[in-house]
């Protein structure tokens, strides 16, 4: 049971810790993935179909930069609507952990 | 899991998905192959932080499907995009199949009645003044295309269900993959 909820919660807001990371700086699948993954242990692979779906919904573009080590790496950018999802994202994420907080700390 | 595994795995699993979507794709996991090994990790490893590639190709396909659906309309469409999700284990199907049962046979009965009450109309309509000697004609054919009309009107609220079935099951499948754009798109009214 605290398991299921656990992905449950990690998958809603895979899209917003991905925005939130892009908020910051533009970055390549790898980086994400790890990223991620070490912050809220999700399986890396899932970076790519969201980041596919955020790429078709027009929310982040990508550009390919020459790497150092091996092929040139895919970079994602937010969009401007990607920023303006992220920033309505972000504001309803707010309001809706201070509301749970408040009752958890109520519950004690 | 080595590398070439994976990859193939993967390959396999996101079949019929256009070619360069495909390239695409495989390109995805092969960087990130590429980036692990970089930073010193073996195959095995980052294979198993990529997690099933055989979860991850239907994940990617069911998405193309409900893309396809979004854009299409059309019942192969929806075919897809159901059957797509349904594969993906995201729906729980104990719970919903009572459920579904009860509208498949609901939408089934109302079809079914929409062509008795055509076929019956058509009948009354054509047959009628025939059989009943010195019936009233005009009142015969008129009852034929009431009851053709209201095999039309049922006709059509079958269809209007059966596609709002189909959004209802999108909806809730982009529910569950987290597929789902945030503010819902009014997708009935489209239809």
């Amino acid at each position: 049971m605290a398991e299921a909820v656990q992905v449950q919660l990690k998958k809603g807001v895979l899209e917003l810790c991905v925005l939130a990371l892009l908020s910051k700086s533009d970055a390549y699948g790898y980086d994400i993935a790890s990223r991620l993954a070490q912050g809220i242990e999700m399986g890396e692979g899932t970076i790519y179909p969201l980041m596919r779906r955020l790429q078709g919904d027009g929310l982040v573009e990508t550009y390919l930069v020459e790497s150092a080590a091996g092929p040139p790496r895919k970079y994602y950018k937010l969009s401007n609507a990607g920023r303006e999802r992220f920033a309505a994202q972000k504001a309803e994420w707010t309001h809706f952990s201070t509301a749970v907080n408040a009752i958890l700390g109520g519950a004690q | 899991m080595t590398r070439q595994d994976f990859l193939a795995r993967l390959r396999a699993g996101v079949r019929g998905l256009p070619p360069a979507a495909i390239e695409d794709i495989i390109g995805d996991y092969q960087a990130h192959f590429t980036e692990g090994a970089a930073a010193g990790r073996d195959e095995a490893t980052v294979a198993q932080a990529l997690g099933d590639p055989d979860r991850l190709a239907r994940e990617l396909k069911a998405q193309a499907s409900l893309n396809r659906w979004e854009v299409e309309r059309n019942p192969s469409a929806a075919a897809n995009a159901v059957f797509a999700v349904l594969g993906l284990g995201a729906i729980d199907i104990l719970i919903l199949l009572p459920i579904v049962l009860w509208i498949i046979g609901t939408l089934f009965a109302m079809a079914l009645v929409a062509v008795v009450c055509f076929a019956a109309g058509a009948a009354i309509m054509v047959a009628g003044p025939f059989v009943i000697h010195g019936g009233p004609i005009a009142a015969l054919i008129l009852a034929g295309l009431g009851l053709i009309a209201v095999a039309a009107c049922i006709g059509s609220l079958t269809a209007v269900g059966s596609i709002l079935c189909t959004h209802a099951l999108v909806w809730y499948g982009r529910l569950h993959l987290r597929l789902l754009k945030p503010a819902l798109d009014p997708q009935g009214a489209a239809a």
